[in-house]
């Protein structure tokens, strides 16, 4: 691939105009050196490296990596979402790299500093659960493959539009100038197991130079049995829907039974000539989370759906189990912090229980030792719209604190990626954002947005006030 | 409440059912007992017959009368969870006590032979315990557990009607939305109104206090595009006859549902009343209407009806037509529909002005007008016959810019007093809109999913309207399918993120969207009698730390 710096944008494959431009304070920059990057972070940290596959064309093209480069965003206040937070603090970001943070850490020679006083500065926002790029929801969608309720082979990276469909054609613009960083894309809710989830970071302009990890998990749905009903098709009932789980997963384990007995006739008897089960697509994918390799996130809204989650989780040892939703989870709550389920909370964040009283949830789960992220489930509500689903939860409770975590390190880790991602911590990807206020407070805006530490987007206001 | 998964309609009959089958139960269990007791002492047995009859009439009215006041408190209950424990308690209290009653006057019947008596006297234990101390929905003590310790102003819901009473609000900060904010001031409520609002007012003597020493008052938030009581939380829908595109004559007060629970859910956020609209599908879609979000009967609740006649231009017609092959499948189409219904109702106009006329003429003259036939009463064009006459407003709701633009057109064409509704790209024709002084209810802002009618939608809309003179109101997102609850604090706040003044801001939820609708004389602003519609802020309501501590509708 011949892909040069973003600001050229001459053989990329998309037209540029709607993308977020950087901008001149940080120069160029190389898809391919923040690749290899990403990669090796990801090589040294995870276990999962060998599921990216998208860095490895990148892999090769290190050469050119700006990585010497040093950046410090001197003054603001930093909520880190980590250990400590400043109310004065300063980040050395060096490549792509947060190097140092603190109140006063040594400025490296040869550095750029932007000072950022009386601003406020936050990890790159993370949606734990998204749709950008599928499509408008309510019209004609790429998320969900409605000819079969069980379809895991299903990949969403062969969905996404990398800049957003009409009428969202500049969601991921817009969604970057919110603070939005990194988005989980996740296949709709119309197939009990409706395909292989990805994370995205926001940048990258094609959906390979923009996915940091895939397959990211599976993705399942329980209750929801209206769209093949119609049809008189399996799923009807709730029973039906759990049935299809457990075939499929039964299914893979016979495979892989077939493809363990295959391995062993090779390896005993070499000289005979066997053959390997037929590839199956389906049974595979099924594989990754029989094989534990992947986690599950399932599409759940009332208790009783909700306890099957958590049954299947058991009866076929999820890696990790998270609920997408789970509006009535209030009702289960101690039963999901025993069995360490992650409720992914939204887009309706306040609920109203029987007695129709509101309860906000994601404050409710977290009281209860639920460990929460909160989505926008893009778009039911916008993208961009991130911070303000967290806000209304700090409105009716939340602690800000956590409110942020819930939209940073929080999604990281059930993703598997709170190694690189999610805080302000040395060693960490610089994903930032630079507040101009309060980040729940809709009247304030992002001034920048740094991925990888590169600037993103920069706000009209920045160049103005500094012409001031 | 039950859950039926069907519509209001057999929502509301099973209700009814419900009701009966309550009264049945207790009917039962009277008579049951009633006879224990007859058999205990058979030489009266025939003596008591008649009274027996007579008696349980009795008692079933009142059974009746109770249980229907039980169930309004039930409905009520989820507002105020201090009140569901307390009440519970009284009903107990009321229970036991009649239960130590109960032997001393079967005693007291054996010898006086008037044991079917106490059947009666159950049922008015029973119903002095509801009338009692139900701490009625004026105060929803909400959210947060300090709001639950809130006093509860009574209110009974029997047949008697209570003096006014007095209730003073002291507060931090009082924003009246039509003169300047007033600091540590004072709100004196008398019954449904506001008596006096100022800064060193005499408190009056036996009036209940709420201080508030840190909070914000504001009037009522008002959401002046809402499917409140038309459409519930499962989507059951009745804001929409999509029989024909032109249903001028309906009604939305015939629709709505006083016990929808996203009333009590709306309320929570501050906003008490809403302008309650047909929906975005039909062409014509009926009369609008302004309700109070307070009441067990729409006839209690209806501030202004009909508000207007509801229009629609667009995507929403052109789908639930166009896909069954009808007219209107186009905006071509969709125009035509309504110019056709106006001229119409302009000559329905013409004719009943012309009867008028001749009666007129036959009284002064002092001629018999028995000869003078009245026109035919037609039900659509007479709604429609009050747009053209400009004595309603009609509420258009278009997004593009080719269907305001076609708005634009039919309010020139007709002279309409028209308010336009969404307007997603009226920045880019406010000059057109201002020059006409047609008001606009902006929305939505983008947080709830695009369709191809507000891909355009910018945060600014709002400010460039406003800046371009034209008087705005700011709905809810709801509206426009967004899956999170009514927030007109947080609406408002992304208007100002687009450059809306705050003050702007605040008027748009309030008293402009009052004025818009054309409630301004009860509902808006905090003044000397007006509604006392308020809510009570933690602090600046634009403030997403900001909660409503409470949502007073009255004494």
């Amino acid at each position: 691939m011949e892909l040069k710096g973003i600001n050229e944008g001459e053989s990329r494959r998309w037209p540029s105009k709607n993308l977020p431009a950087p901008t001149g304070s940080s120069g160029r920059w190389s898809v391919h050196g923040i690749f290899c990057f990403m990669l090796i972070s990801l090589l040294l940290s995870s276990p999962l490296f060998i599921l990216v596959k998208v860095a490895q064309a990148q892999a090769a093209a290190a050469a050119g990596a700006d990585n010497d480069k040093v950046l410090v965003l001197k003054g603001a206040r930093l909520l880190t979402s980590g250990n400590k937070n400043y109310e004065r603090g300063t980040i050395v970001i060096k490549g792509s790299k947060i190097f140092e943070i603190g109140e006063n850490p040594q400025i490296p020679a040869g550095a750029e500093v932007i000072d950022v006083s009386g601003c406020l500065i936050t990890p790159g926002l993370i949606d734990a659960h998204s749709h950008l790029g599928l499509g408008p929801s309510g019209g004609v969608t790429e998320d969900n493959e409605m000819t079969d309720p069980v379809t895991p082979q299903l990949r969403i990276i062969d969905s996404i539009h990398p800049e957003g469909l009409a009428p969202d054609k500049n969601q991921f613009r817009q969604a970057v100038a919110e603070g939005v960083t990194t988005a989980v894309v996740r296949p709709g809710s119309g197939n009990v197991i409706g395909g292989q989830s990805a994370v995205l970071k926001l940048r990258g302009g094609t959906v390979d130079n923009m996915c940091i990890l895939f397959p990211a998990d599976m993705k399942m749905a329980l209750g929801r049995k209206a769209a093949y009903a119609q049809k008189g098709q399996m799923p009807m009932t709730k029973m039906g829907t759990a049935f299809l789980v457990r075939q499929a997963m039964l299914e893979a384990a016979d495979y892989r039974a077939a493809l363990d007995r295959y391995e062993n006739e090779k390896k005993n008897n070499p000289a005979t000539a066997t053959t390997p089960p037929p590839h199956d697509l389906k049974k595979e994918a099924m594989l990754l989370v029989l094989d534990r390799k992947i986690p599950v996130h399932i599409h759940v809204d009332q208790a009783d759906d909700i306890m099957t989650a958590v049954r299947l989780a058991k009866e076929f040892s999820f890696s990790k189990l998270s609920l997408a939703h789970a509006e009535e989870s209030y009702k289960v709550a101690d039963e999901l912090a025993r069995e360490k389920v992650t409720v992914v909370v939204g887009p309706r964040m306040i609920v109203y229980d029987d007695d129709n009283r509101p309860v906000n949830l994601a404050d409710y789960l977290h009281r209860q030792g639920v460990e929460i992220c909160i989505m926008t489930d893009a778009d039911v509500v916008q993208q961009p719209f991130l911070r303000s689903q967290a806000a209304i939860a700090v409105k009716y409770g939340l602690e800000p604190e956590e409110a942020l975590r819930a939209i940073t390190i929080n999604p990281a880790r059930l993703m598997g990626l709170e190694k690189s991602l999610g805080s302000l911590e040395p060693g960490k990807d610089a994903d930032l954002v630079v507040w101009s206020g309060d980040l729940f407070d809709v009247r304030q805006e992002a001034l920048r947005v740094f991925i990888d530490g590169v600037e993103v987007y920069r706000s009209p206001r920045v160049d103005g006030e500094l012409k001031k | 409440m039950s859950k039926t998964g069907k519509g209001h309609t057999d929502h509301e009959s099973n209700r009814v059912r419900q009701k009966q089958k309550m009264n049945q139960e207790k009917i039962e269990v009277e008579r049951d007992r009633t006879r224990l007791s007859i058999k205990m002492d058979t030489k009266i047995k025939t003596k008591i017959k008649m009274k027996v009859t007579k008696v349980r009439a009795e008692a079933r009215e009142e059974a009746k009368r109770s249980i229907a006041g039980e169930n309004r408190g039930r409905k009520e209950s989820g507002q105020v969870s201090r009140g569901v424990s307390r009440d519970e308690g009284q009903l107990q209290g009321a229970v036991k006590l009649k239960f130590k009653v109960q032997p001393f006057l079967k005693r007291a019947a054996k010898s006086a032979g008037v044991l079917a008596f106490w059947p009666m006297v159950m049922a008015v234990s029973l119903s002095l315990a509801t009338r009692a101390g139900w701490p009625g929905p004026t105060l929803l003590g909400l959210l947060n557990p300090e709001l639950q310790a809130a006093p509860t102003a009574g209110r009974s819901f029997g047949p008697q009607v209570e003096k006014p009473k007095l209730l003073v609000i002291k507060a931090g900060r009082i924003l009246t939305m039509t003169g300047p904010p007033i600091e540590q001031g004072v709100i004196i409520v008398e019954g449904d109104k506001i008596k006096a609002v100022g800064k060193d007012l005499a408190i009056p003597e036996g009036a209940e206090i709420i201080d508030e020493p840190e909070g914000w008052v504001l009037p009522g938030l008002i959401d002046v595009h809402s499917s409140l009581g038309l459409v519930d939380e499962r989507g059951q829908s009745e804001n929409e006859e999509l029989s024909e595109p032109n249903v001028a004559q309906l009604d939305v007060l015939d629709g709505f549902y006083p016990f929808d629970r996203r009333i009590v859910q709306v309320r929570t956020s501050g906003i008490t009343a809403a302008l309650i609209c047909p929906g975005r599908r039909s062409v014509i879609g009926g009369q609008a209407a302004v309700v109070r979000l307070k009441g067990q009967t729409v006839d209690e609740m209806k501030i202004l009806a009909p508000a207007g006649v509801k229009f629609s231009i667009g995507e929403g017609p052109k789908q639930a037509f166009g896909s069954k092959g009808r007219l209107p499948s186009t905006r071509m189409g969709n125009i035509y529909v309504i110019r056709q219904a106006l001229l119409e109702a302009r000559e329905y106009a013409g004719q009943w002005a012309a009867y008028n006329e001749s009666l007129a003429a036959a009284r002064k003259e002092k001629r018999s007008a028995a000869t003078i036939q009245p026109p035919r009463r037609d039900l659509k064009l007479e709604a429609l016959a009050k747009v053209v006459r400009g004595e309603l407003p009609a509420f258009i709701e278009c997004y593009r810019i080719d269907d305001i633009s076609g708005a634009i057109r039919l309010v020139d064409e007709f002279k309409l007093k028209a308010v336009f509704m969404g307007c997603a790209e009226g920045y880019l024709v406010a000059g057109e809109i201002s020059k006409r002084g047609i008001p606009v209810i902006v929305g939505p802002m983008g947080i709830g999913p695009k369709r191809t009618e507000t891909e355009n939608v910018e945060i600014s809309n709002a400010a460039r309207l406003h800046k371009a003179g034209v008087k705005i109101a700011l709905q809810s997102e709801t509206q426009y399918g967004l899956a999170a609850l009514e927030e007109l604090p947080l609406v408002a706040a992304l208007a100002v993120r687009g450059g809306l003044g705050e003050e702007e801001a605040l008027k748009a939820i309030t008293i402009n969207a009052a004025e818009i609708i054309g409630a301004g004389d009860k509902l808006g602003s905090l003044e000397p009698g007006k509604l006392a519609d308020l809510v009570i802020f933690s602090g600046h309501p634009l403030d997403y730390r900001t909660r409503v501590k409470k949502v007073i509708m009255g004494t």
